[in-house]
């Protein structure tokens, strides 16, 4: 009997003091660390430093073809082989020249004045110098330096092929990355900021219809307004869709309250055409 | 140290189940001393007024309730007593309801409870012809007050002379 | 083959563009109100004068613009932009503004109009200008007797709503309205009349009886009420040009509730009896009466919908007050609403796609928007006490009332009349003479 009585004191002796003492432990507040707000600054640059989503070949083809137009339309019809990789190479140099000043000429433009002087130009010179003279006449942001497009394709292939495989190297990520959006993300997020401000939405939108109007633009390389143009324009006239109207006119108003858009600094014929699809339906369906 | 601190939390334990089993529903505790309200009907006599001696006028009822409660019979049964005897006084059923409802299904609730007292006085003899129903709704409150207590006193039905 | 596909291939990448055409994505703007600035009226000297004698106001041009610019500031999707800042004059700015100028001040839309008294008549004529497309958006002209001119107000308000929302307004509209005075306990109350904006508010009857929950008829000439004249609550008629009023059929209890049908031809009210209270229908030429709900339940605070095709109403059929919806014929009941909490005074909205109602929760009252079928349920506002929400025509703002809590005392009771924007902004007090509640909307005037 002692022994039992003993015993259960003892324990019931313990229980109470592991509960007064783990009393400490509860009154202790876990500390509160307020959650780390990553704040992430997106600088407008004219390329976009992302990695690459596995479509490259795709891609590539479709720069290629680009590039090959491209050439086509500002150099004269020379032969276009290899064209692609040209272009490439210019692209090099217009950043870099960009950057720098002007008259800096970087290492890729070394090369290919070294494959200048090897081969002979196959081209009329005068012709050529009309040309270099037009290009000169023009902004120098162009995509293309039409310069050195010029002279790239006057030289033989072969060597530009080495040329082209060094570039290539270097290039691959930016290459790609100018394909994929004519904007870059940041380029995009900046007009885009740029309009959210401008753009007084009707409240009086029915929130359950469709709230979609797209919008095509013809800029000024400034980012001015030449042009605008309704698609849907028929929508306008619709019965029953009279808020459509409402709804493009609060577009177009967003648009000329805007100027100048927030363009990019380089790369006109990227963007001179640039189409908006204002869509209310995220502000208005709350 | 470490003991003086374990004693100090022991009887923090002890103190704190001490105030809380002590924490019953306040309300419950003024309102029983105040004897006026029960189960949600009101069972004081501030506001009632007698048709004749120990016969009140009045019924109340529960929140969105159109039961009579025992106590509402009772008062019922002195008012059918008393009608019997004064054969030739007909009365109007008033019924009122609180405002915290919307007003149109409270003009509904009142007139379904003035029915319910109508019902019952009809069972201790007294013909419908002599018993007519009035609703008010919650148009016509007793107490203005905004409290459950004020309240309460408005869900009522009012047994009135009609001649 | 292969060789075949490859060509294919070659074939259909030759035809791309240079670059494709880049699309970027609007999916947010502001919903700041636009502003616009509406530009007092002009008016000749001679007109000027003409209405000064005949309506006592100095300047009948600016009278009437202001009229403009309260309506579009109250609908809280415009900001008319002060006056003071205003360039131009509203003489020349009617004929052409220097769009300039207006866009200086960041005005994007411009009201202009001229004021002319004409063969003792009233002409308004006035233009919307996009200050940023720099075009007139609209040009029009009223001829109305003097005494109209606020009317005249309201419509320019409503064509000016429109042409900018796509949506039709609801200026010309008036309100009809139970207008309160004294103590809680023995409130004495008046049928009331005013125009939306609060003007020309008229009292209907004199208070010596209880008067509540007053309904226009379509084409808001006629009212529906409930009166306790003689001490017995039943369903009247009122004239709003005559004054003569009229009990609505013969029934043998209580008759509230009341409310028209969508073609102006019926009365559906509810009629309590024994305890229970049913839907009926009376046709005001034939008189005759039809019950539409048979259940031992309160059936109340019936709604058709724009098409007469469907009755909205409150039972407590299943224990609580919910909302169900019927067959104008009363087949087909089905209950719509299930949240947590009650649920009363169904309102369909004209444009039949709502169904506005109060909800009471925890001791909170709400006012509330449900899609047809009970889905989709928004609260737009929360408040101590209000009820009895009612659509404006153009099914966007709904008006209720609130009454406050009173002290310890009793003492400090209110009743207002509130209205809310349907997305659940632009909550404002309507100002009345008196205390105010069970108010309801009208149809526009001008159809």
């Amino acid at each position: 009997m002692n022994r039992s009585l003993i015993i259960s004191s003892v324990l019931h002796g313990a229980l109470i003091l592991i509960t007064a003492m783990s009393l400490p432990f509860l009154a202790k507040k876990p500390l509160e660390i307020p959650p780390i707000v990553s704040v992430e600054l997106i600088q407008i640059a004219e390329k976009t430093n992302i990695p690459f989503a596995p479509k490259a070949k795709k891609i590539i083809e479709k720069v290629k073809e680009k590039e090959k137009k491209l050439v086509s339309e500002q150099a004269p019809p020379k032969k276009v082989k290899k064209t692609k990789t040209k272009t490439v190479v210019s692209v090099d140099k217009n950043e870099k020249i960009d950057s720098k000043t002007p008259e800096a000429i970087p290492l890729p433009d070394k090369t290919v004045k070294k494959i200048e002087t090897k081969k002979e130009s196959k081209q009329n010179p005068d012709k050529l110098d009309k040309e270099v003279k037009q290009v000169s006449e023009f902004e120098k942001k162009e995509f293309v330096d039409l310069d050195n497009i010029a002279k790239l394709i006057d030289k033989a292939k072969e060597d530009t092929a080495e040329v082209i495989k060094k570039n290539n190297d270097i290039t691959q990520d930016q290459d790609k990355n100018i394909v994929t959006s004519g904007l870059t993300l940041s380029e995009e997020d900046a007009l885009k900021a740029q309009i959210f401000g401008c753009w007084s939405i009707p409240l009086g939108l029915p929130y359950n219809e469709n709230l979609l109007v797209r919008i095509k633009l013809m800029l000024e390389p400034d980012g001015s307004v030449i042009k605008t143009e309704i698609l849907d324009h028929a929508r306008m006239n619709r019965p029953g869709q009279g808020f459509y109207k409402v709804l493009a006119e609060s577009a177009l108003r967003a648009v000329k309250l805007c100027q100048p858009l927030r363009v990019p600094t380089t790369g006109y014929e990227r963007w001179k055409e640039l189409q908006l699809n204002f869509d209310a339906r995220e502000m208005l369906e709350g | 140290m470490i003991l003086s601190k374990i004693f100090k939390n022991t009887l923090l334990i002890l103190a704190a189940c001490l105030v809380l089993t002590a924490c019953a529903t306040k309300k419950e505790v003024s309102d029983a001393i105040q004897g006026q309200m029960q189960s949600d009907v009101y069972t004081g006599t501030d506001t009632v007024e007698y048709l004749a001696d120990g016969v009140p006028d009045r019924v109340f009822f529960a929140t969105n309730e159109t039961i009579l409660t025992t106590a509402s019979r009772e008062t019922l049964r002195a008012q059918a007593a008393w009608l019997r005897k004064n054969s030739s006084i007909n009365v109007v059923l008033e019924g009122h309801a609180d405002e915290r409802g919307t007003r149109e299904y409270n003009l509904a609730l009142g007139e379904r409870r003035a029915n319910s007292a109508k019902d019952y006085l009809m069972t201790y003899g007294i013909s419908s012809d002599r018993i007519s129903v009035l609703s008010y709704g919650k148009e016509r409150p007793v107490d203005a007050g905004s409290n459950p207590l004020a309240w309460s006193k408005n869900r009522r039905s009012v047994t009135v002379k009609a001649n | 083959m292969k060789k075949n596909f490859l060509i294919l291939f070659l074939m259909a990448l030759l035809p791309i563009k240079a670059f494709a055409l880049i699309e970027v994505d609007i999916t947010r703007g502001n919903l700041n109100p636009l502003p616009l600035a509406v530009s007092p009226l002009s008016i000749d000297d001679k007109s000027k004068k003409s209405f000064e004698k005949i309506l006592k106001k100095e300047n009948i041009g600016s009278e009437i613009s202001t009229i403009v610019e309260n309506n579009l500031r109250t609908s809280g999707l415009f900001n008319p932009l002060n006056k003071e800042a205003f360039l131009q004059a509203p003489d020349i700015a009617n004929l052409k503004p220097r769009f300039e100028d207006w866009n200086l001040i960041k005005a994007q839309a411009l009201i202009t109009g001229k004021v002319t008294y004409v063969d003792e008549k009233l002409r308004v004529e006035f233009r919307l200008w996009d200050i940023l497309a720099a075009k007139e958006m609209m040009a029009l002209a009223f001829t109305t007797v003097p005494s109209n001119w606020r009317r005249v107000g309201h419509i320019i308000s409503d064509k000016v709503y429109e042409r900018l929302t796509g949506e039709k307004g609801y200026f010309d509209t008036r309100i009809i309205y139970v207008a309160e005075e004294g103590p809680k306990t023995q409130r004495k109350k008046r049928l009331a009349i005013m125009d939306q904006d609060g003007a020309n508010n008229k009292f209907l009857t004199l208070g010596n009886e209880l008067v509540l929950t007053p309904r226009f008829n379509p084409t808001s000439q006629m009212v529906t009420y409930l009166s306790y004249f003689k001490n017995l609550p039943r369903v009247y008629l009122l004239d709003i040009e005559t004054g003569t009023q009229e009990v609505v059929g013969d029934f043998p209890g209580m008759t509230f509730a009341p409310r028209f049908s969508p073609d102006g031809k019926k009365i559906i009210m509810s009629f309590a009896k024994d305890g229970k209270s049913d839907i009926y229908t009376m046709d005001l030429e034939n008189r005759l009466v039809e019950k539409i709900t048979n259940h031992p339940s309160i059936d109340t605070s019936p709604s058709y919908s724009p098409n007469g095709k469907f009755i909205a109403f409150n039972s407590d059929r299943s224990g609580y007050q919910q909302i169900y919806i019927m067959k104008s014929d009363g087949s087909d009941v089905k209950r719509i609403s299930f949240g947590n909490g009650i649920y009363g005074t169904p309102v369909w909205s004209p444009r039949g796609d709502l169904i506005a109602f109060t909800k009471l929760h925890k001791g909170k009252f709400y006012i509330g928007v449900m899609r047809t079928d009970g889905k989709g349920e928004r609260l737009l506002t929360e408040n101590y006490y209000q009820e009895a929400p009612s659509w404006s025509p153009n099914g966007r703002v709904l008006i209720f009332y609130r009454e406050t809590k009173t002290n310890a005392k009793g003492e400090g009771f209110s009743a207002k009349l509130w209205s809310i924007d349907l997305t659940g902004y632009n909550e404002r007090l309507v100002e009345t003479q008196t205390d105010a509640s069970d108010p309801s909307w009208s149809s526009l005037l001008s159809n």
